[in-house]
């Protein structure tokens, strides 16, 4: 372990940062920018302004974070996994309702959504879970209900709030996590077996009456036009008018108009595919990969257990945001309320999302700092 | 077993290169998704985002006016000054009503419906505040728009009948169409809100003419209506519904109105070659404009209480006793039959005696020695008493129908009536009683069953006027010209009743001789004054002196009817005048329909020698 990697100096350290993924992250958010800009009819104020600010102060924080030691994030995993878990319990018991769904914990001086801030501790916690863990118990009962522990208390809690997608993204990590973890495939299949028994059990008693309309709508959208299922039926027509290369910028109909409702947050690809087409949206999907495939290549260079789950872990989170979105918006997935990262409009997410990437850049950036194993619960 | 560090890195290389594979066959899976929706089926939803997008809106058109002969506007569409209000722009609904309510005063129910509709409505459609304001008040708020945030001027077209209900009969008025007539008309027109069909009268009866065609304009929306902007293209110009010209001339009747004042009654003057009426009035009239623009319930309760009846168009469906004038008829079909010759005489004492009961002429002292022409002349009822038991009222009903009598016209106007000319197969049927001489003598002389409209009894003056043609009435000018049916009477007995009547009119001791006559010199004319009862006298009040129509209440005094026509030798046009318990027929009635006469000859141009400036109003 050569000692000046160690060492650094701030500005050492900044050089070192892989600077291609904050390149790739700046220009979906600039295409974010641009494409608020023209869903609320080139306006600057009714959010394209506030969507640039929060990028660059995003991606300052991402900065921060990335220049913290991953000696910090790895102390800080089970008391931020708790503080979270707190939060989640506070919204359930005092949070605040915003579209008859209460995700929103009002501290006074801020009002923040502890959901978003459990996509990045339960995946810090279970990274550390599994560094810590000898890794021939990993399919040992301590290893599977350990694991299980720490991802579906928090699911189970969000989906009472409830939040489908929140809840369908933090379980997809975990699973994936466990998976990435080494966990046998007898585990694996005798799981898979149980699930096929528990969904319809749970899609008849664990949902809300809305999240099953929702989920039968997008099983038959012809079902309610004008009603759940109109978010889809409008948003495929608006890609569909798009055509190979789109109406062009500002000149979108659908979105324009309002006929797709909340195109500036959840349903923003639907302007983008309406305005710059075929070509657009791949273009749009295909950042989007690069920004995944290189945050798992990032992974790929680093040898510990937390560093290497930690990115893989937050690199899922992020790529699950953006293939739930784009397949709800395309009607291939129910409206779960899951929004395009980096271009919907909406500060939290934005934060979420940046700071997630932030940790991403700290763990690369740290990779060669030696971590502790299976040291005390704090520390 | 444990593994190595190395072989745990690789185990964790491999499922995180799967992970990536299912992660990359999602996305790919998506792609192809986005291709099949946005290159597949992009024709498709091109249609669908073009649906969502454009609205086709109706565009009224403009009703056609209603114009007099010379297109002078009866009905026409005037500006209509309205404020409202768009909630969306206002942060303070109450505060902004009161600003406005300093410049345009807003009842409590008003301001009561205004709130109502704001929170009936999305917040960007506009609510009505007011229409129909005065254009001081208008510019006023158009001068403080800029205090009054939210609230848009606007200017439309409303109906706007002139001439202050001279024609209100004629013309009818506006409304909004009736659930039944919604059921009936599939006109896109009539489901907009804004659209007004016609009621009653020329409106009503000519409305598809009036109404036009609607247009349409595309306009975006979003989706929640709100037009963005509208399009040129695919746009249908509404198509202005046709004017409608009448055959009367508005200053003549507004004229005649003028000389009723408070009367009530109706007139008609009739062109006596074509049949084109120069006038048809009712009195009193109401004002049309009130029904346009919502009679408020004081409004309404006063037309339906006034006993002189407003609404009622009187000159088309009012059903009268015509009295005397009905003396014609009946002195055709005696000459006709060979009852009488003209020169034979009876004795009138004042009154005949049938069986146990007195039948008396006007006149008490009696006019002695009468011949036909005189018995007209001085409109003696004894006469009439004796022929027609000679004669016999079957024999009278022919010649009553031939003058145009008991009939209605193909005049396009709601609300005209029959009538009665009673014959005893009538009596059977509608009274379930056999018919008396008794009714033979009070129908001699146009009483008892014998009912008539002013206009019928206008016809019938025309035609008695023409000789030749069975003129028939009409009120709208329209590309064909109404074919004449020949009159079918003898010209020697109809030139004897001209002759009787014109010495009614024009020689001492007619009934309504004046000297001066029509005020025209070199003018003469023809005429019959009617005096119709609307009360029995009793034999009692006879002896102790029959009431005089002053002393009596308005509603039992005698209805005052004069029929004419003039000049004399070249007939030009023929009136009737009706006033409703306006007494004698020889005062009020005859006094109206000379100076109506004279002022149509005046108006036509037939002014004898003198230049028609200088002819005054006498």
């Amino acid at each position: 372990m050569s000692n000046h990697t160690i060492n650094r100096s701030l500005l050492a350290k900044l050089a070192d940062i892989n600077w291609l993924l904050p390149v790739l992250i700046l220009l979906i958010g600039m295409i974010g920018v641009a494409t608020i800009y023209s869903a609320t009819d080139g306006s600057w104020n009714l959010g394209a302004k506030q969507h640039f600010v929060r990028l660059l102060v995003g991606m300052l924080l991402m900065v921060l974070i990335a220049i913290i030691d991953i000696r910090i994030w790895y102390a800080m995993a089970y008391p931020g996994f708790i503080v979270a878990l707190i939060l989640l319990l506070g919204v359930e018991f005092l949070g605040v309702s915003v579209n008859g769904a209460q995700r929103w914990l009002d501290l006074g001086f801020v009002r923040i959504q502890p959901s978003e801030l459990m996509k990045l501790a339960a995946v810090l916690a279970l990274a550390r879970f599994y560094h810590d863990l000898p890794y021939w118990r990993v399919s040992k009962p301590i290893g599977v209900f350990g694991a299980l522990i720490i991802v579906f208390i928090p699911v189970a809690l969000i989906l009472r709030q409830p939040d489908l997608g929140t809840s369908i993204m933090l379980a997809a990590t975990g699973i994936a996590l466990i998976f990435l973890a080494g966990i046998n495939w007898r585990v694996i299949l005798s799981s898979l077996i149980l699930a096929t028994i528990a969904i319809p059990l749970f899609f008849s008693y664990g949902l809300k009456e809305y999240q099953r309309a929702r989920i039968l709508t997008f099983l038959d959208p012809e079902r309610d036009p004008t009603g759940a299922s109109y978010h889809i039926i409008q948003s495929k027509i608006a890609l569909g008018s798009g055509g190979m290369s789109g109406k062009g910028f500002m000149e979108g109909t659908q979105a324009s108009l309002n006929y797709v409702p909340e195109n500036r947050t959840d349903f923003i690809f639907t302007v983008i595919g309406e305005e710059f087409g075929l070509i657009g949206g791949l273009s749009t999907m295909a950042l989007y990969v690069l920004i995944i495939g290189v945050c798992f290549w990032l992974a790929g260079e680093i040898k510990q257990m937390f560093s290497r789950l930690l990115i893989m872990g937050l690199a899922i989170t992020f790529a699950l945001y953006v293939l739930i979105n784009l397949a709800m918006v395309m009607g291939l997935a129910p409206v779960v309320g899951v929004p395009l990262p980096l271009i919907s409009y909406g500060g939290t997410v934005m934060m979420t999302v940046l700071a997630g990437f932030g940790i991403i850049l700290s763990a690369h950036l740290h990779r060669e700092t030696e971590l502790p194993r299976g040291s005390g619960l704090l520390l | 077993m444990i593994k190595k560090s190395d072989d745990i890195a690789n185990m964790i290389s491999r499922r995180s290169a799967l992970i990536g594979i299912a992660g990359l066959s999602t996305f790919s899976i998506l792609a192809a998704r986005l291709y099949y929706l946005q290159v597949t089926r992009a024709e498709d939803y091109k249609v669908l985002s073009d649906k969502n997008r454009f609205n086709f809106n109706t565009v009224l058109p403009e009703r056609g006016q209603i114009l007099d002969r010379f297109g002078i506007a009866l009905a026409t569409n005037k500006q209509d000054f309205r404020l409202v209000l768009v909630p969306e722009r206002v942060n303070n609904i109450d505060l902004a009503l009161e600003r406005i309510n300093r410049i345009l005063p807003l009842s409590k129910p008003k301001q009561k419906r205004i709130k109502n509709d704001i929170r009936k409505q999305a917040k960007f459609i506009p609510v009505l505040i007011d229409e129909h304001i005065d254009w001081p008040i208008f510019s006023k708020l158009n001068i403080n728009l800029p205090t009054l945030p939210g609230a848009i001027p606007i200017e439309g077209k409303g109906r706007h009948y002139p001439h202050e209900g001279v024609f209100a009969h004629v013309l009818g008025y506006v409304g909004k169409p009736s659930p039944s007539a919604l059921q009936q008309d599939n006109d896109t027109l009539l489901r907009q809100p804004a659209f007004r069909m016609g009621k009653t009268g020329i409106e009503q009866s000519l409305d598809k003419n009036l109404r036009g065609r609607a247009g349409r304009k595309k306009v975006e929306v979003n989706a929640i209506g709100r037009t963005v902007r509208e399009w040129d293209d695919d746009k249908i110009p509404a198509i202005a519904g046709r004017d409608v010209w009448l055959t009367l001339d508005s200053e003549l009747q507004t004229y005649t109105a003028s000389l009723f004042g408070e009367e009530s009654g109706g007139a008609a003057v009739i062109d006596v070659a074509t049949g084109e009426l120069r006038t048809l009035l009712s009195m009193p009239t109401f004002d049309g404009n009130l029904f346009v623009l919502g009679l408020t319930n004081e409004q309404f309760k006063k037309l339906d209480t006034d006993p002189r009846r407003p609404q009622f168009n009187k000159v088309i469906g009012g059903g009268y006793p015509p009295a005397s004038t009905f003396k014609m008829p009946v002195m055709l079909a005696a000459l006709e039959h060979k009852i009488v010759t003209p020169k034979d005489q009876i004795f009138c004492s004042g009154k005949i005696h049938l069986g146990n009961r007195d039948f008396h002429c006007w006149k008490r002292k009696g006019h002695g020695l009468m011949n036909m022409h005189s018995a007209l002349q001085h409109s003696c009822d004894v006469y009439f008493y004796e022929i027609i038991q000679r004669l016999g009222m079957d024999k009278v009903k022919p010649f009553a129908e031939k003058l145009g009598l008991g009939q209605t016209y193909k005049l396009g106007l709601g609300g005209q009536a029959k009538g009665v000319i009673p014959d005893p197969q009538w009596k059977l049927d509608r009274i379930g009683n056999s018919w008396r001489t008794g009714d033979s003598l009070n129908a001699a002389i146009g009483q008892g069953f014998v009912l008539s409209t002013p206009l019928q009894l206008a016809v019938m003056a025309a035609r008695i006027a023409n000789g030749e043609n069975a003129v028939s009435p009409f009120i709208v000018v329209d590309d064909e010209t109404p074919t004449l049916e020949p009159l079918d009477i003898n010209p020697e007995h109809l030139l004897f009743v001209q002759e009787a009547m014109y010495a009614v009119c024009e020689v001492p001791g007619g009934t309504a001789y004046k000297p001066g006559g029509l005020g025209i010199p070199g003018v003469e004319m023809a005429g019959k004054t009617g005096t119709g009862q609307v009360r029995g006298i009793s034999a009692n009040e006879r002896l102790t002196g029959v009431l005089k129509n002053e002393d009596l209440p308005w509603k039992l005094r005698d209805h005052s009817i004069f029929v004419g026509y003039a000049p004399y030798d070249n007939p030009r046009f023929a009136a009737c005048v009706l006033v409703e318990h306006g007494g004698s027929g020889a005062k009020l009635a005859a006094d109206i329909c000379r100076k109506v006469l004279g002022r149509a000859l005046e108006r036509d141009g037939m002014t004898g020698t003198v230049e028609p400036n200088m002819v005054g109003d006498n």
